[in-house]
C-alpha cells in the first residue's frame, strides 16, 4: 500500500472510531464522497472531534482557521492536508 | 362556573412515559395496576462497591426509535427517554410534528422540562475512559451532559420555537416544570406546553444517596414500619397542556384538567425535610388555592412517599395539616414503590400516574408484606386497584431533597356539560 493509501485508510478508520458511527465500516467510505452535510452527514461537532482524533493520530496541530470546507470536504482532501503536514 | 365567563381551565390532552415498567403508557398503567415493583437487579454500571444493588432500570429502547430521531448517536440515555415520552404525548394529543415554525399558532408552543442530572451518566463514562486512555475518550459524550439537554432535545426534535426552559430542583423539578407550563398556558405566553421530565441512572446519584444511607436494600416501602430508604428509578414523562377551550375546539379529548400548582421551601436543612411538614403543607395549600378548590374536594393523594424514615413521617404531618380529620382515611397512592424515585422526572411521571388514575376511575395499588407504621396511620392503596370512579380531584406532591416542595392539583375531566 502506498503511503497516501495508508493515510487514507487510517483517516477512514479514525472517522468510524472517533465519531461512533454505528453500521459504518471504513471501507464503505469513498475517498471523494462529501463528509459534511450530505454523504456521511457529519456536523460541526463531528468536525471538532475529528480534529482532536487527527491531531492525536498523526501528531500534528491543526489551527482553528484550518478547519474549513476545503480541507475537510472529503477523505481525499483530508489525506492531502495530512500528507502535507507530516 | 359562571355561564357567561370563559372557561380558563387547562387540559392535559396527551401523556407519554418510559420507566422501569416499560416503554410507553400501556406498560406503565398495566404495571401500576398490578402493583408489582419494577425494582430489581440492574446492569447499567458496577454497583458492587455500594451498600445497595437495586434500581428500576429501563430496558433497551425499541429499535424503531433510533430511526426516527436524527442525531441519535449523540443523545444521552436521558435525552432518548425524553424524546420517546414527548413523541408519545404529542401523538396522544393528536398534534402533528414537527411543528410548523411559520404557522402563527404552532409557533406558540413551549417546552418546560425537569431534570436533575441530564447526561451525567455519559460524562461518567467519558471520565472513566479518559483516565484509562485520554486518546480514546470521545469529547462528544460530554455535550449532552447539561441538565437542559433532554428538554432541548425534545424542543429541537419537535420543532418548538416558543420558550424552552429546564427546571432543576432535585425531586421537585418535574412538578415545578409542570407548574411553570400551567402558568405559561394560562397567561397566553404559549398556546400549548410540552411539559415533563427525564433522568437516567448515574453513578453520581447512586453513590450520593448511598453515602447518605438514604437507600433501602430492598424495594422501598413507603409509610411502612420497616421502611429504610428510597429506591432508584429512571425514565421520562411528558404531558401536553393546552387551554381546555382550545382542546375542545379542535376535537381533542381532555384526559384531565391541571387545576392548580403550588410551591414552597422548607428552609430547614440541606438534605433532611422539615419534620413538622409545614413546608410541604404550604405547597399543598398553595396548589389548592391556585386551583380554587377546597381540601374537601380532594379524593386521593399521589404522595411523594420515597420510603425514607424522615420523608414519610414529615409528609404525614403535612397531610394532617391540610386534610385534618380526613388525612387518615385519604387514599394514598405510592407510585415510587413500583417505579422507584425518578428524581428530576418524578414529579412529571407521578403527575402522569395521577392523570391515569383519574382517567381510569381507579387508584393503583402497591403491595408488600410488612406492618403499617403506627405513627403514620395512613390509608395506602394496597394489593388491589381501588375503584374510585367518582373521584373529583387529586393532589400529587413532590418534596425535594434540599427543601423545595411542589404540589399539583388535577381534576377529573367530566365532559363538556360540566
Amino acid at each position: 500500500m502506498s503511503e497516501a493509501a495508508a493515510t487514507t485508510a487510517r483517516i477512514k478508520r479514525l472517522i468510524v472510531d472517533s465519531l461512533n458511527l454505528e453500521g459504518v465500516r471504513p471501507e464503505m467510505i469513498e475517498d471523494e464522497a462529501p463528509l459534511f452535510g450530505e454523504g456521511l452527514g457529519l456536523d460541526s461537532v463531528d468536525a471538532l472531534e475529528l480534529v482532536v482524533a487527527l491531531e492525536k493520530e498523526f501528531g500534528i496541530r491543526i489551527k482553528s482557521q484550518e478547519i474549513g470546507r476545503e480541507v475537510f470536504s472529503s477523505v481525499s482532501t483530508l489525506s492531502q492536508f495530512i500528507e502535507g503536514r507530516t | 362556573m359562571q355561564p357567561d365567563q370563559p372557561d380558563r381551565r387547562v387540559a392535559v390532552t396527551g401523556v407519554g412515559a418510559v420507566c422501569g415498567l416499560g416503554w410507553g403508557i400501556p406498560p406503565l398503567w398495566a404495571g401500576l395496576r398490578a402493583g408489582q415493583p419494577g425494582i430489581g437487579p440492574f446492569q447499567r454500571f458496577d454497583h458492587s462497591q455500594h451498600r445497595t444493588h437495586l434500581a428500576a432500570e429501563v430496558e433497551a429502547p425499541p429499535a424503531t426509535l433510533a430511526r426516527v430521531c436524527p442525531g441519535w448517536r449523540r443523545l444521552s440515555i436521558a435525552d432518548r427517554f425524553a424524546l420517546f415520552a414527548a413523541l408519545e404525548a404529542v401523538e396522544t394529543a393528536g398534534l402533528a410534528t414537527p411543528f410548523d415554525q411559520d404557522d402563527r399558532e404552532e409557533a406558540g408552543i413551549g417546552v418546560y422540562f425537569g431534570s436533575s442530572t441530564g447526561g451525567m451518566y455519559e460524562s461518567e463514562l467519558f471520565f472513566a475512559e479518559f483516565l484509562r486512555d485520554p486518546r480514546r475518550a470521545r469529547l462528544s459524550a460530554l455535550i449532552p451532559q447539561q441538565v437542559n439537554a433532554p428538554g432541548d432535545a425534545v424542543a429541537r426534535h419537535l420543532g418548538v420555537t416558543g420558550p424552552v426552559a429546564t427546571y432543576s430542583s432535585a425531586c421537585a423539578s418535574g412538578a415545578l416544570a409542570l407548574g411553570a407550563a400551567l402558568a405559561a398556558v394560562r397567561s397566553g405566553e404559549v398556546e400549548v406546553a410540552i411539559a415533563g421530565g427525564s433522568d437516567s441512572l448515574c453513578q453520581l446519584t447512586y453513590a450520593g444517596f448511598n453515602s447518605l444511607r438514604s437507600v433501602d436494600e430492598v424495594p422501598c416501602r413507603p409509610f411502612r414500619a420497616e421502611r429504610a430508604g428510597m429506591s432508584f428509578g429512571e425514565g421520562a414523562a411528558v404531558l401536553v397542556l393546552e387551554p381546555l377551550e382550545r382542546a375542545l375546539a379542535r376535537g381533542a379529548e381532555p384526559l384531565a384538567v391541571l387545576a392548580g400548582a403550588g410551591a414552597s421551601c422548607d428552609a430547614h436543612h440541606m438534605t433532611a425535610p422539615d419534620p413538622s411538614g409545614a413546608g410541604a403543607a404550604a405547597a399543598l395549600e398553595a396548589a389548592l388555592a391556585d386551583a380554587g378548590l377546597a381540601a374537601g374536594t380532594i379524593d386521593f393523594v399521589n404522595v411523594h412517599g420515597t420510603g425514607t424514615p424522615l420523608n414519610d413521617a414529615a409528609e404525614w404531618q403535612a397531610l394532617r395539616r391540610v386534610f385534618g380529620e380526613r388525612a387518615g382515611g385519604m387514599p394514598l397512592v405510592a407510585t415510587k414503590a413500583l417505579i422507584g424515585h425518578l428524581l428530576g422526572c418524578s414529579g412529571a411521571i407521578e403527575a402522569v400516574a395521577t392523570v391515569l388514575c383519574l382517567r381510569h376511575g381507579e387508584l393503583h395499588p402497591v403491595r408488600w408484606d410488612g406492618a403499617a407504621d403506627p405513627e403514620l396511620p395512613v390509608a395506602l392503596v394496597l394489593d388491589d386497584p381501588l375503584p374510585l370512579a367518582g373521584a373529583r380531584a387529586a393532589v400529587s406532591t413532590s418534596l425535594a431533597f434540599g427543601g423545595s416542595n411542589a404540589a399539583l392539583v388535577f381534576s377529573r375531566w367530566m365532559g363538556p356539560a360540566a
